[in-house]
C-alpha cells in the first residue's frame, strides 16, 4: 500500500473495521515510519492475534505493534442499589 | 428488591467462544432478570449469535434483549433474532414484556435507538433524504419506545433497554465530535414522558457508566468493554419511585 502518510492510519483503521474477522471500531492506529502501533480494546486473545495478522496483510513491508488489551469478563463484584 | 444483570456490546465472533460462560457461573443466585443491550455480535452474522446462544441456554433466568448496529451489519437481523429467541432470550424492538419476579412485575421496554445528538446540538430531519433518513429512524424508534413503555403502565417497575445512548453523561470519555453518532435525547425525552425506574444501553464503549435523564431517571452504560466484567448488577425495590416528568420527576 503506497498512500499519503498522513491519511494510512486513518486507512488502515477503516479497513479493519471493514474486516469481518475483525469488525472493531475502537481500535487505535498510529503509524510511525515503517512501525503501526494498534491500541484500545479487543474482546478476545485469538482477536487480539488476528488484528495482527490482518493488520499484516494490509501493510506487509511494516513491522506491526499491537497493543491492545484483552477485557476482562469475570464476575462482578457488588450489586449497585439504584433504588 | 429486584436484582437486574446487565451487559452489552459482547460482540461475539470468531474465536468468542467460552469468553462469557464462565462469567455466568453465579449469575441465577445474583440476579433476577439478564438484560442484553446490543451489539451482541461483530459482523451481524447468526453464526456469530449462535456462539452466544449457545452459552446462554439453560440460564435460568429470563433473558432479554435488544439488538446493535452491529447486529443490522450484513442484513440478518432477522435470523439473528431467531437464534436468541430459540435459545430462550426475549428480542425486543418497540416492544414490552413483562416478567413476575416473586410477585413483582417487572417490566421492560426495548429498542435498539439510534443516533442524531443531544438537546442543543441535534440534527435535524432537514435537507438531503439521507439527513431526513438519520433523523426519522431516530424519531420513530424514540416514539415507539414511549408507546412500549407507556403500555407498561401496570407493572410495579418499567425498565427501558436501549443499545444507544439517551443521555451524554455516559458518554463522558468518547469524543465530542462522534456523540451524534453515540445516541439522541430523544430517547431520553421518550423515558421521561412516560416514566421509567432505569435506562441501560451500550454502544457507548470509551463512555462512562452512571448518568440520569433531565427528568432524573437513572442510567446505566454497560458496554462490556466499559464495566469490564461478564455483566453488572443493579438493585431496585419492587415500586415505582421515579414518576413521570409532567408529574414533577427528581431532578
Ligand atoms: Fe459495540
Ligand atoms: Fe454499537
Amino acid at each position: 500500500m503506497s498512500e499519503r502518510p498522513d491519511y494510512l492510519p486513518e486507512h488502515i483503521r477503516e479497513k479493519l473495521f471493514h474486516d469481518p474477522r475483525v469488525a472493531e471500531q475502537d481500535l487505535r492506529v498510529d503509524v510511525k515510519e515503517h512501525r503501526v502501533l494498534l491500541g484500545g480494546n479487543v474482546s478476545s486473545l485469538q482477536l487480539r492475534h488476528t488484528i495482527t495478522e490482518v493488520a499484516q496483510e494490509l501493510l506487509p513491508g511494516y513491522e506491526i505493534v499491537n497493543e491492545t488489551t484483552v477485557v476482562p469478563t469475570t464476575e462482578p463484584e457488588d450489586a449497585e442499589p439504584v433504588s | 428488591m429486584i436484582r437486574i444483570a446487565a451487559v452489552g456490546d459482547l460482540h461475539y465472533g470468531e474465536g468468542s467462544q467460552g469468553i462469557l460462560k464462565p462469567g455466568l457461573e453465579h449469575l441465577p443466585d445474583r440476579a433476577d432478570l439478564l438484560l442484553l443491550a446490543g451489539d451482541l455480535t461483530r459482523w451481524g452474522k447468526p453464526e456469530e449469535v449462535q456462539v452466544l446462544a449457545d452459552e446462554l441456554r439453560g440460564v435460568p433466568i429470563p433473558m432479554i434483549a435488544v439488538l446493535g448496529n452491529h447486529d443490522y451489519h450484513c442484513g440478518r437481523e432477522a435470523e439473528v433474532r431467531r437464534v436468541l429467541e430459540a435459545a430462550g432470550v426475549r428480542v425486543l424492538e418497540g416492544e414490552g414484556t413483562t416478567v413476575d419476579v416473586d410477585g413483582v412485575r417487572v417490566a421492560i421496554a426495548g429498542t435498539k435507538g439510534f443516533g442524531g445528538g443531544f438537546r442543543g446540538a441535534h440534527g435535524s430531519d432537514f435537507g438531503e433524504p439521507e439527513m431526513k433518513a438519520f433523523v426519522g429512524h431516530t424519531k420513530m424508534l424514540s416514539d415507539r419506545l414511549e408507546k412500549a413503555l407507556a403500555g407498561l403502565n401496570a407493572a410495579d417497575l418499567r425498565i427501558a433497554l436501549l443499545h444507544y445512548s439517551p443521555i451524554e453523561g455516559t458518554l463522558e470519555g468518547e469524543r465530542l465530535e462522534i456523540y451524534p453518532f453515540l445516541g439522541s435525547y430523544l430517547m431520553a425525552e421518550a423515558v421521561d414522558n412516560v416514566g421509567a425506574d432505569l435506562v441501560l444501553h451500550g454502544h457507548a464503549h470509551h463512555g462512562s457508566e452512571k448518568g440520569r435523564t433531565p427528568a432524573g431517571i437513572p442510567v446505566r452504560n454497560v458496554a462490556q468493554p466499559l464495566i469490564r466484567h461478564a455483566y453488572n448488577v443493579y438493585t431496585l425495590n419492587g415500586h415505582r419511585e421515579v414518576l413521570p416528568a409532567a408529574a414533577g420527576g427528581i431532578t
